[in-house]
């Protein structure tokens, strides 16, 4: 692809146009610069003349990115609404994977342990793979949610404090996440299931709660934070070979 | 690349009605869509040819157009035609474009009477 694309496509991104609308774009752009160099080429014009004749007619790369960004319509729910998209989002979508979990538990403790007056016990059989399910998606969907935010985030160039706070929001609600199983009132009857969000006992000098959030947050946010370092360095290099 | 000058609020609607005109006759990529406007409006209308993807694709999200991927000599052309709504879209702007360019024309010729005093 030529290297003016590349920046195009660089500031459509970080001008908040949504990933897909930049990739079709770009990849129009490039389709219509090859028939561009090849009508050149055709009218006798040498590789090189043919090259800077298309990319004239083609139109510079602020003609280009602003006929794209001015149309607020391509941007992406990430630059339009930053605060619903790394704030509210991934919460709800947390919230819906611990009610997913919750499900499985309820529905394995009625299956594999009716009448056992509580669901966290060692079990056998067909029921080890089922809870265990459960539990996969209890403890890990914090931190995949967390991975989803920083990809995301790193797709779109987007600057990274709405990003941080969704992976701070991500990982004191999965830090702090408590499951508790209420038994039955009779013998007959099933238990239930609830959840609620506690900061826990202290273990050295501070609760399990925001231990366990600190854990998430590192899992996320250092990957995110690397990935954000190297992006700088290269922006940094790219500037300075374009000197 | 080369910065291009254009005026874009002269050109305001124009691109669509272009598009829109050459579409309902035939199926057409971006690059022979341009090449269609230049010859049929003789370069008169000369943006930077890129420009037109922003168009084709605010109009197709409208509704107005579809696409639809061809390979052609080993690369997939992106082909766009114009959908009912879109013929409803050429007629509604060709009406207005057409009521301007009268009442401008009308102006124009009888300009000697709107003399300016100061």
């Amino acid at each position: 692809m030529e290297k003016s694309l590349h920046e195009l496509r660089e500031r459509l991104l970080r001008s908040g146009v949504a990933p897909r609308h930049v990739r079709r774009y770009v990849a129009e752009l490039d389709d219509h610069l090859a028939d561009l160099r090849a009508e050149g080429e055709g009218a006798g014009l040498s590789r090189a003349e043919a090259d800077s004749a298309a990319l004239v007619r083609l139109g510079g790369i602020d003609e280009l990115s602003a006929a794209m960004a001015e149309r607020t319509r391509f941007r992406s729910w990430c630059s339009k609404a930053p605060w619903a998209a790394f704030g509210l989002a991934p919460v709800i979508f947390l919230s819906g994977n611990y009610l997913v979990a919750c499900l499985i538990l309820w529905t394995g403790w009625n299956i594999f342990l009716p009448g056992v007056r509580s669901p966290f016990i060692p079990v056998s059989g067909l029921a080890m793979p089922y809870f265990a399910v459960g539990k996969t998606i209890f403890f890990c969907a914090p931190v995949v949610i967390g991975w989803g935010i920083g990809f995301i985030a790193a797709r779109q160039r987007l600057r990274a404090f709405w990003p941080l706070i969704g992976l701070l929001l991500v990982s004191l609600v999965g830090g702090m996440a408590r499951v508790h199983a209420v038994p039955p009132s009779h013998a007959a009857a099933a238990g239930h299931v609830s959840m609620s969000l506690a900061l826990g006992d202290f273990v050295l000098g501070i609760t399990n709660g925001l231990l366990h959030a600190f854990v998430i947050l590192l899992f996320t946010a250092v990957p995110y934070l690397l990935w954000q370092g190297t992006r700088l360095r290269w922006t940094h290099q790219g500037a300075n070979s374009l000197r | 690349m080369t910065p291009k000058e254009t005026n874009p609020n002269f050109m305001n609607g124009v691109p669509e009605l272009l598009i829109l005109r050459l579409l309902q006759q035939e199926e057409m990529y971006g690059y022979e869509i341009v090449q269609a406007i230049r010859s049929r409006t003789e370069a008169v209308v000369a943006v930077g040819e890129g420009v037109v993807y922003p168009v084709l694709h605010g109009l197709e999200r409208d509704g107005a157009l579809k696409s639809r991927r061809k390979p052609v000599n080993g690369r997939s052309r992106i082909y766009y035609t114009v959908t009912p709504a879109g013929s409803r879209r050429l007629a509604d702007l060709s009406e207005s474009w057409n009521s301007l360019t009268g009442a401008i024309q009308k102006m124009l010729r009888g300009g000697h009477h709107g003399k300016v005093t100061s």
